[in-house]
């Protein structure tokens, strides 16, 4: 029995340090910074989608994507066929005519969370994103630059 | 006849071959790595996920067992991944040298030199067998090969400084590695639980800590 209890001790104090290291030198990454502004629930890019090109900034592979804005809602079609982000919230604030917007989506089935910020002047927009993985072990980052054209308004279903 | 040491010029050789023998590791290293192209990437981060997890298993089970090669698989995620796995592959070792000397310490000597066998591991299973009738002082002689007499006694009164130098002696794959040291440590039965957890906490931090700290790319 005691030595049952010993094994049990000696596991448990492997764990708690195993599980110490991980919280003292696990360092978090911040997801894209947002400026701040008068934010307000999305609506006004509801209808436009666009197609966007761009950069993993540390690796430089190229990204295509197309972003949709309906109902309030934002969608980005590539990071659904990764994992079912789903549609999400967005914001907006308009400042010199031009649009800003905003979105944080989290995926369901795996620890990440992608935040955006844009900007939509005329018919061209141009995006800064943060795909962040928080796993137990790890924080991973991805950052990504893009820009991109308005195209014909999005009306089907999501893909993915 | 007195035998006399090898001299400077030998030294300052096997000195360059040391340092050759690491650039090119290092090297070697690197192109591997741009190779596998191992970025993690939206559409690759799953699979990066499983293969971490499967390697990190892999590790603590292998660098656990005497006489096999494990800590190359450590350093080989260092290498893949950087300082930012430093963490998880200092919790795995500490792991792996925790179970080694756990089963060493509480699994009846009978038991796990037969288990050894059944595993196909002979060497490791020699080792257990040419423990077993021998005194805890001897099986710490075991661990530290060829060390004079009154260096044996000395080891012996700091036996957890010897223990966290055997664990991070290179070539102690000889006489069992990682985790046959910590298997014959706990076969001893004169390593105490707690202080030879401290002590191998501080030993295989060395690595992982100047990955986290000082940014090192292997």
């Amino acid at each position: 029995m005691l030595r049952i209890v010993q094994i049990a001790a000696i596991a448990l104090v492997t764990f708690a340090t195993g599980a110490a290291t991980m919280t003292v030198m696990n360092t978090d990454i911040p997801d894209l910074a947002v400026p701040d502004g008068d934010w307000v629930a999305g609506g006004a890019l509801d209808g436009r989608a666009f197609d966007i090109l761009g950069t993993d900034l540390a690796s430089g592979a190229v990204l295509e994507d197309e972003i949709i804005f309906r109902d309030g809602s934002f969608l980005s079609v590539d990071c659904q066929s990764y994992c079912d982000f789903g549609w999400s919230a967005y914001r907006t604030k308009t400042v010199d005519g031009v649009i800003h917007f905003t979105a944080r989506t989290i995926c369901p089935d795996a620890p990440h969370t992608v935040v955006w910020y844009g900007t939509v002047r005329g018919g061209a927009v141009t995006v800064d994103a943060t795909w962040t993985t928080r796993r137990w072990y790890w924080t991973n980052q991805i950052a990504i630059r893009a820009e991109g054209a308005s195209v014909p308004s999005f009306t089907g279903g999501t893909t993915g | 006849m007195t035998r006399t040491g090898p001299g400077v010029g030998a030294v300052l050789v096997r000195l360059a071959i040391l340092v050759g023998v690491l650039v090119l590791a290092t090297w070697g290293a690197h192109v591997i790595r741009d190779a596998l192209d191992l970025r993690v990437r939206p559409d690759n981060e799953q699979q990066v996920h499983r293969a971490i997890m499967l390697g990190a298993m892999a590790y603590v089970g292998l660098l656990a067992l005497p006489f096999v090669p494990g800590a190359e698989i450590g350093i080989a995620m260092l290498a893949a991944f950087g300082p930012a796995i430093a963490p998880l592959i200092y919790a795995a070792t500490l792991a792996a040298m925790t179970l080694a000397y756990t089963v060493g310490r509480y699994l009846p000597i009978g038991a796990l030199e037969r288990l050894l066998w059944r595993m196909r591991m002979r060497r490791a299973a020699a080792l257990v067998a040419r423990a077993a009738p021998l005194a805890p002082e001897d099986r710490l002689a075991m661990l530290l090969d060829r060390q004079p007499k009154r260096g044996l006694s000395r080891c012996l009164r700091y036996r957890y400084v010897a223990l966290a130098l055997a664990i991070n002696t290179p070539g102690n794959a000889l006489i069992g590695g990682g985790g046959g040291i910590m298997m014959l440590a706990g076969l001893s039965g004169i390593f105490a639980p707690l202080p030879t957890f401290l002590a191998v906490a501080l030993a295989v931090s060395p690595i992982p800590l100047a990955v986290m700290f000082f940014g090192l790319r292997l």
